[in-house]
C-alpha cells in the first residue's frame, strides 16, 4: 500500500515550522551578537558617545529585524551595515543641521578633498605609521585618527578594512557608487596616515 | 582596490579595532545583549499568538458548543409558553428573555433549576386559564 503524504502549506504553522523558525532564530541571533560590537565601536566612533551609540545600534537593530531578517542569511551582513549607516547618516545630518547654528565657521575635513591624491598614495615599502606607535598608544592614535575623518571617509575604511567588504558590498551599503568607495578609502587611507604619522 | 591591494598597516589597523571590541566593558555588552534581545523579541510574540490561537480557538469552540448542548437538554419538552417574545428552537418553545439571562451568565444557578422554573411558568398559566 502506497501512501501519500500530504504537505502542510506553507502558511499553517506546524510544530516543523515552528522548529524551523527557532532554528532560524537563534541564527539570527548568532548574526547580531557577532557584529554587534563592531557595530558600536563603528558608532561610537561616529558619535564619540557610547550612550548614543547604543541607542543607534538598538535602532539598527530593529530596523534590521522588521525589515531584512526574512531575506537570506548570506545577505545580513550587508544590509544590517546598510541599516546602520542610515542611522549614522540621519545622526550625523540633524548633527550638522543643529552645529550650523552654534558655529559660525567651522572647518570640515571634506575640505581635504581637493587634495592631490598622487601626493596621498602610499608608499608599499613604507612598514606603515603604526608599528611606530606601540601597545594600547597606537589604539588610541587609531582611534584619534578614525573618529576625525569625516562620515563617509570613515564608513568605508571600516567597511573595507574592518568588515572585510569588497568594492561591491561596500558600494551597495553606502548606497554610492564603487568609484565613490574607491576614492572615500584612498582619502580616508591617506588621512590615516598622515594623522598617524603626525602622533609618532 | 581589492583587500590584497589594502596597505600592510590596514593589517595592524584591523587588529586594534578588533582588540577594541572585545574590551568592551560588561554595562555595555550587558545592555547590547538588551537591544538584541528586544529586537529579536518583536518577531516572536505575533508568531506564537498565531500558533496560540489555533488551539485557544479550538477549545473556546468546544466550550461554546457544550455550553449550547447543556443548555438545550435541559429545555423542558413543554407545551408553548404564550409569551409574546417566545422563540421557537428545535421544536421547543424558549422565551428570549430567558436566553438573555442564561447568556448573560448572571445567575448559572438558575440553569441548575430550570425544570422548576418551566413547572412554576406553566403552573402560572394553568391558574390564569
Amino acid at each position: 500500500m502506497t501512501h501519500t503524504i500530504a504537505l502542510t502549506a506553507p502558511a499553517t504553522w506546524t510544530p516543523a515550522r515552528v522548529e524551523a523558525e527557532n532554528t532560524g532564530e537563534r541564527t539570527l541571533d548568532q548574526f547580531l551578537k557577532g557584529v554587534e560590537r563592531r557595530a558600536l565601536r563603528m558608532a561610537e566612533l561616529a558619535t564619540n558617545n557610547r550612550d548614543e551609540a547604543q541607542d543607534l545600534v538598538q535602532d539598527a537593530m530593529f530596523g534590521f529585524v522588521r525589515h531584512y531578517a526574512a531575506k537570506p542569511a548570506a545577505d545580513w551582513a550587508p544590509l544590517f551595515y546598510r541599516v546602520l549607516d542610515s542611522r549614522l547618516n540621519d545622526w550625523h545630518r540633524r548633527r550638522s543641521v543643529r552645529s550650523r547654528w552654534l558655529q559660525v565657521w567651522t572647518r570640515s575635513d571634506d575640505e581635504d578633498d581637493e587634495r592631490d591624491e598622487i601626493a596621498q598614495a602610499p608608499d608599499s615599502n613604507d612598514p606603515g605609521p603604526l608599528l611606530r606607535l606601540a601597545g594600547s598608544e597606537a589604539g588610541q592614535a587609531l582611534n584619534a585618527a578614525l573618529a576625525r575623518l569625516p562620515l563617509r571617509q570613515r564608513q568605508a575604511f571600516l567597511l573595507r578594512v574592518w568588515e572585510g567588504f569588497d568594492v561591491a558590498a561596500t558600494a551597495s551599503t553606502m548606497r554610492c557608487s564603487e568609484g565613490s568607495v574607491k576614492t572615500h578609502l584612498s582619502r580616508a587611507l591617506a588621512a590615516l596616515r598622515r594623522q598617524l604619522e603626525d602622533h609618532a | 582596490m581589492n583587500k590584497s591591494e589594502l596597505p600592510e598597516w590596514t593589517d595592524q589597523a584591523r587588529s586594534l579595532l578588533d582588540e577594541s571590541a572585545q574590551a568592551l566593558d560588561a554595562t555595555t555588552l550587558s545592555r547590547l545583549n538588551r537591544s538584541r534581545q528586544a529586537a529579536l523579541a518583536q518577531r516572536v510574540p505575533r508568531r506564537r499568538a498565531a500558533w496560540l490561537l489555533l488551539p485557544a480557538g479550538l477549545v473556546g469552540a468546544c466550550a461554546l458548543l457544550l455550553a449550547v448542548g447543556v443548555w438545550h437538554a435541559r429545555v423542558p419538552q413543554t407545551a408553548p409558553l404564550a409569551s409574546p417574545s417566545a422563540t421557537v428552537v428545535s421544536g421547543s418553545t424558549v422565551n428570549v428573555v430567558d436566553m438573555d439571562l442564561i447568556a448573560s451568565g448572571d445567575d448559572m444557578e438558575m440553569m441548575q433549576d430550570l425544570d422548576f422554573y418551566a413547572w412554576l411558568d406553566a403552573q402560572d398559566q394553568d391558574d390564569k386559564g
